[in-house]
Formats: C-alpha cells, structure tokens, sequence
C-alpha cells in the first residue's frame, strides 16, 4: 500500500472527507455507470490523485457492470452452482436477452453475477435492486419482473446455553470498564485462546497484544465483514440478526488495544447488513453504550460503517484495509503487519465479524467457561456452520467443535434432502480441501480438518450430491479463483489462470504440468487466495482422480 | 547488527536489513522481477523466494527481515523450482518474447527458462505512441508495479497506477488517456525502472523499427 497514498487518505480523513471508493459507489448509485466526471470529482474529493482515482474504478466489480432501472444481479457461488451448475445464468441470460455485463439498449435492464448473496441455504439466487429471491422458479421470476423476498431460515444453537446467537447484554463490556481492567480482559482474551474464525485460525489474543503494544497517537480496530467465501453465510446472520455483539466485541478490542474507533467492512453482496449494523450502533449510542465516556467512564468508542464493493479478495486484512480507506483492494507484504500499520498508517487490529462476536462471552464469562463450551476437544470456543440448499435443513447452526462432519451433515442438518446422498463436501470456503463421503467421520476441527487437507476455515458445509461431475467443480472453483485474483502477485495473477485454462475446455490436463503450478501457487503466492485454491484442487487429485480428465 | 549466513558466508547487516540485503553483502545473486532498490520491496513477484533454515517454506528475500543466526540458501530446490515456475508464467503471458536487453529477459535467460510450456491467454496489443517521448506498451506489461511506485515514491508525479485485476490487471497514466493527460512531468522514471519495456523511450521503439 502506497504510504504516500495512505498520508493523503488520512488528512482528508481528518477533515471528514469521504473516500474515493465511496464517492464512487454513490455515482454508480445514482446513473448506473462511471464517466470520468465521475472519477475527477471523486479525485478532488477524496485528495487521491486522479490516476488513483482510475484505478480505483477499475478494480471492483460494482464500479464496473452498467446498471440498468431493473439490475438483475444472478449469484454464480458454489452453493447456487451445487444446485443448478450454471444454468440460472444462461437462462436468465437468455431470457433477458443480455449476456453478464450488459445494459439493455433502452436502459431497463441490465445483468452481472455476483458471489455470492448469502442465499446458500435456498440456491439459485438473486437479487435484482436489494431484494434477494432463492429457490426454484426465481430466474422465471426475474426474467418476468416478478422477484420477491426469499425467507432466511432461523438459526438454532446446539448449545445447552447460546453463545453466539443470543443478544448481547453488553454484560462483557461492563465487567472489562470494571473488574477486569484493560490488562485483565486482553489477558482473558489471550488465555482464551480465541483463534480466528475467518480462515486462518490466527489467535486474537496476539493480535491484540501486539496492537496494544505497538506505538500510534490513534489506534484502530477493524472488523471484517467481508464474509466473501461463496457457501458461507455465517457473518451475514451475525450482522443482520445480532450487530450488537459484534459492536460490543469491537468496543471490547477497543478497550484492551486502547483503540477510540473501528470501522466494519461489510459487503456491497449483503444488502442489509449495513443499514442493521448502522441501526445498532445509532441504538448503542444512544445507551451510552458507545460514544464519549461510554458507562460513565473515560472510555470513548464509536464505529463506522463501511460497505465494501464487491472482490473476494478484500476478504484478506491487508486488502480489506486499502478498501476501507477507499484503495484499490490489492494485497500488500507484510511486516508491516496491521497491528503496527493499519488504517491511516496506524495500529489497527483486524478480526473477523464472528471472531469479535465471541469475545463478549469471554469478557463475561471468563476462559474456564469459554473452554467448557467445546469439552470434547482443546479448541475453545463454540463454531457457528452453515449448510447449503442440498442438506433437509440448511441453516445456520452454533455447535462445539469436535463433532464428526457426518454428525453435522446427518444429524444437525439432516442428510441431503429428497434422499440424495453427499458425493463430498468443501468445507470452509473456495480455499478448503473437498472431504469426499468416505472421510466424513473426521472431526470437524482445526488439527483434524487439516490432518485430511481441509480446514476449519468461515464453518461452512457445502454438500456435492451423487449426480456432480467433479472436473465441473474444479472449473467452477477455478474460474473463481482467476476472477477474484487481485492482480498483485505473479504467481495467482497469471497461474490461476492458467490453472482455469487448463479446466475450461475438454481438453485432457497434463497432470505433471498441473502439479508444478499447484507447487508455485502454494509456495510462491503473496496470500491465502493463490496459496489456498490448490487446497481443494489437491482434494479432487486425491479422491476424484478419474473424474477430472488427467493425461 | 544481526548475524546471518547466505550460502554459507557469515555477513552481517543492519537491524532491518531483509535477506535480500544479505544476499547482496554475501555477494550472492537472487533473482527479482519487482524489486528496484529504489523504492521500497512490494513483494509482488514471487522470484526472490530463498530457503531459510526452519521455515516451512521458501520466503521472499525481498520482504522478509533477518533475524540472527538465519541460515539462508539462495538456490534452496524449492525455491529456485518456483522462481523459475514464475518466470515462466511471466513469458507466457507476453504476446512476444521480451526484448534480450530487459531485465526480465536476462533473469530468465540466467535462470534458463525458455519457452514457456503454458499456451492460453496473453495481454491484447495496444502500443500508445502518443507522448513525444514515453512509449507506453501495454500488451507488455507484467503488472510489477515499478513504474507506478517511482511516479509515486521517486518522482511524487502520482501520474501512474495499476489497472484492472487478476490477469487483466495493467498499468495507467491519469484517466487512462495517455501520458499527455496526466500529472506526468516526463521524468522517465517509469521507463527507466520497467523490466520489460511496457514503458520504454520512444527513441529506442523507433530504433527497434515499431514506429
């Protein structure tokens, strides 16, 4: 990330001058494309050179589909292509009679994909404006101008006492301004052994310890909402059901790192999201809850809220930090690592939604409690999954770790429905190995997952049933990867690619050749989105080796 | 001062220093693409990875800082396996060979890749021959990011910035129309710094007979 870029981002800041990114977005809002009016004035607005400017307009998917009255926007993630492959894109396609991309010529209409709107548990989806409609007969519906509200199912907590789906009492944020002290929760929270839930698994407590330490006349915490992983709709429910818990755990990292504001990046893909968080936040204020001198002490904490633009890869820190200060959202090296240059060039912790929202519960409850929440195994904490539209029902679901992946896929979410059975299962997101049928006693946890090439990963499940041809998968996922590259390093830039390429026609793959680019991708690429896609590439090596046409 | 070994030679360098720095104190050549040591590493290229003892895999030199007592190897298999598994994507993504004079040529000529193996997609041409003196090549542009960093660190210009993403993912100056409707001062720090000529100086197209 350009430092000089950077400095001009935050004096503008300090005068509440919006960012590029966001002037952008209200131009796209407001006329349904880009002109270059468009992108001086957000130039002048936002300080950024213009050349910035362009390259901010270029880089997200929604600065760059023209829109027309009627935007139809069909979600090409995993789970609508478990249901239907590709077929709701070319029949809607077809019926509008536009190809992805396009505006009709009397502006009615236009289309784009997305991935993914959240709607895992009732593909096909889409939305056209803000409403999101799923299930069977929606492209029919959309074609026709018919779309309506598709129903989100209730999530449930296998718990004997809900953590992460009860609504916060703001009872953790009370007993870290009083007892615990600033020293004694980011000590809970390290001795809790919070790992991250947005795929990494990186431990929370060190982040904090690090940021708490690290030198800033501001610090920042950031909460990551871009929960991009098509088959995950996990944050969505978090943001849209319980914002208060995430709130409340951001003013808790606030409160241990000696940060007085966060921001959440959530996604442009999630339409409500934003307007629940900004709701909450207004509510939270007006309780005292947030703001100056929250619970009559002298901690200030506020929050702003950010919706991102549409690219996967925002989902990485260093990314997600460019998009909230309204950059391109490309990855940057590290060291430096957030913690010691984040947002504004300044100490910023980053967590993700779900990982933040279990933090109440530590600073209420304590580490003895928060361990007893998964007894048959170290990890600690509870895990919220999530089922795609193949499972009876498909939810989301708070659960221990260290159930078997077929307890979760049979008892919790009910085995596939019409009596289909599970060919394999992705499990995590685009990024995590595929779990063909014969291995799902595994333990769904951290050490476990990874022993058998998955991960833990955003906890979603997301069934293959009998009837998929597993070389669709491996071009699915690999069409995917290339789409959503960044565009930073060499190695995913030009090798996912290549690696789709390989996968796109019928041609048989050279499986030598295929296995030195899954080498250079893991090793070589700048992060988890190149280092990650060979994971569920290997799976299918591994277990479906017939299926994918190898030579 | 931190303590390291490259190959086998002790040298030592400066708190900070990356295992790049020390690959150089040693005298020891690790290949880069991104990297110009006037401005600061980007990581982008992947071509610097180097062995270093204990770590689970290959690091980039470029951005990884010594710590005492590292053992780095700068022809680790691994390493050296990816390096040139980048290149080689590199060239293939060309719609022609790059120049012998360009620094990509030559790292790939020392790193003896050759024609790349990969067929499928390359940038579309567009030459941009309307500066009097920059000659901007987009067809050749491996998105190193060089040019774009020494409009902004070198030059303070800002003229420059990367474009588009994944594979598509370029290079432009102002609003994309050209050098001449931009904040380019005409330094040449972009030409000078690019390592395939995708900005090179319009004397030396003429030269090579593409005006």
């Amino acid at each position: 990330m350009s430092r000089n870029l950077v400095e001009l981002i935050r004096r503008h800041h300090a005068v509440d001058a919006p960012t590029a990114l966001e002037v952008l977005k209200e131009a796209v809002d407001d006329h349904g494309e880009l002109t270059d009016d468009d992108r001086r004035r957000a130039a002048e607005v936002s300080g950024l050179p213009e050349a910035a400017v362009y390259g901010v307009s270029t880089f997200y998917d929604d600065l760059l589909a023209p829109r027309g009255e009627r935007h139809v926007r069909v979600c090409t993630g995993t789970a609508c292509f478990a249901a239907a492959r590709e077929t709701t894109i070319e029949r809607v396609g077809e019926g509008l009679g536009l190809a992805p991309g396009e505006r009709g010529a009397d502006g009615s209409v236009s289309l784009a994909e997305t991935v993914c709107l959240g709607f895992c548990h009732s593909s096909p989806a889409i939305r056209v404006g803000d409403t999101v409609d799923a299930g069977p007969g929606v492209a029919e519906r959309a074609i026709a101008g018919e779309t309506r509200a598709a129903a989100e199912p209730e999530w449930v907590s296998l718990l004997p006492e809900p953590v992460l789906v009860r609504r916060s009492g703001w009872s953790g944020l009370r007993r870290a301004l009083g007892e615990l002290g600033r020293e004694g929760l980011l000590a809970e929270v390290e001795a809790a052994e919070v790992r991250g839930r947005g795929g990494a698994g990186f431990p929370a407590g060190a982040k904090w310890a690090f940021a708490a330490k690290a030198e800033g006349e501001q610090k920042f915490i950031v909460a990551n909402g871009d929960e991009g992983d098509p088959g995950s709709y996990i944050d969505k429910y978090l943001m849209e059901r319980n914002p208060e818990l995430l709130l409340e755990g951001m003013a808790l990292a606030g409160f241990a790192v000696g940060a007085a504001h966060g921001f959440v990046l959530c996604r442009s893909e999630y339409p409500a999201s934003k307007p629940s968080l900004e709701i909450a936040a207004a509510s939270a204020r007006e309780r005292g809850l947030l703001g100056d001198g929250i619970l009559d002490t002298d901690f200030d904490f506020d929050v702003t809220i950010i919706e991102g633009a549409g690219s996967y890869v925002v989902g990485e820190e260093t990314a997600l930090l460019a998009c909230v200060q309204g950059l391109r959202g490309t990855v940057s090296a590290r060291p430096p690592f957030p913690a010691e240059r984040g947002v504004y060039g300044m100490p910023t912790v980053v967590n993700n939604v779900e990982t933040l929202s279990n933090i109440p519960f530590v600073a209420t409850a304590g580490t003895d409690a928060y361990r007893a929440l998964s007894p048959d195994t170290d990890t600690t904490g509870s895990k919220l999954v999530c089922f795609n539209e193949r499972f009876a029902r498909p939810s989301v679901y708070e659960v221990p770790f260290g159930m078997t992946v077929r307890e979760l896929c049979e008892d919790v979410a009910g085995g596939l429905r019409d009596g289909a059975e599970i060919k394999a299962v992705q499990i995590g997101g685009p990024l995590g190995g595929i779990l063909p049928a014969s291995l799902l006693d595994t333990r769904f946890d951290f050490e476990p997952l990874a022993a058998v090439g998955c991960m833990v990963g955003h906890g979603s499940i997301l069934a293959f049933d009998q009837a998929t041809d597993m070389r669709d998968v491996a071009r699915h996922l690999l069409r995917f990867g290339a789409d959503e590259s960044c565009g930073k390093c060499f190695p995913c830039r030009i090798g996912l690619r290549r690696a789709y390429e390989e996968f796109a026609t019928d041609a048989a793959v050279d499986r030598a050749r295929l296995e030195d680019l899954l080498e250079a991708l893991e090793l070589g690429s700048l992060c988890a989105h190149g280092g990650g896609i060979p994971a569920p590439l290997r799976s299918l090596l591994t277990h479906f080796p017939e299926e994918l046409g190898l030579a | 001062m931190t303590k390291v070994t490259v190959d086998g030679v002790a040298v030592e360098v400066a708190p900070g220093a990356t295992l790049l720095d020390a690959a150089k104190a040693a005298e020891r050549w690790v290949p880069t693409v991104c990297f110009d040591e006037r401005q600061a590493p980007f990581g982008a290229c992947r071509v610097c990875l180097v062995g270093v003892s204990g770590a689970p895999k290959p690091l980039p030199a470029c951005t990884t800082l010594c710590r005492d007592g590292m053992e780095i190897e700068t022809e680790e298999p691994r390493a050296r396996r990816v390096a040139r598994a980048v290149v080689e994507l590199v060239l293939s993504e060309l719609p022609e060979p790059p120049a012998p004079r360009t620094e990509l040529a030559q790292v790939a000529e020392r790193l003896e890749v050759g024609e790349p193996r990969w067929g499928g997609a390359t940038h579309a041409g567009e030459d941009d021959f309307r500066h009097p003196y920059l000659a901007f090549r987009h067809q050749l542009c491996i998105s190193c990011g060089r040019c774009v960093r020494a409009c902004d660190e070198v030059q303070g210009a800002f003229a420059l910035t990367a474009t588009g993403r994944g594979f598509e993912a370029n290079v432009a100056a102002g609003l994309d129309a050209g050098f001449e409707d931009s904040t380019c001062v005409s330094c040449g720090a972009c030409a000078d710094t690019c390592p395939t000529d995708a900005i090179t100086e319009m004397g030396l197209v003429r030269q090579s007979g593409r005006d």
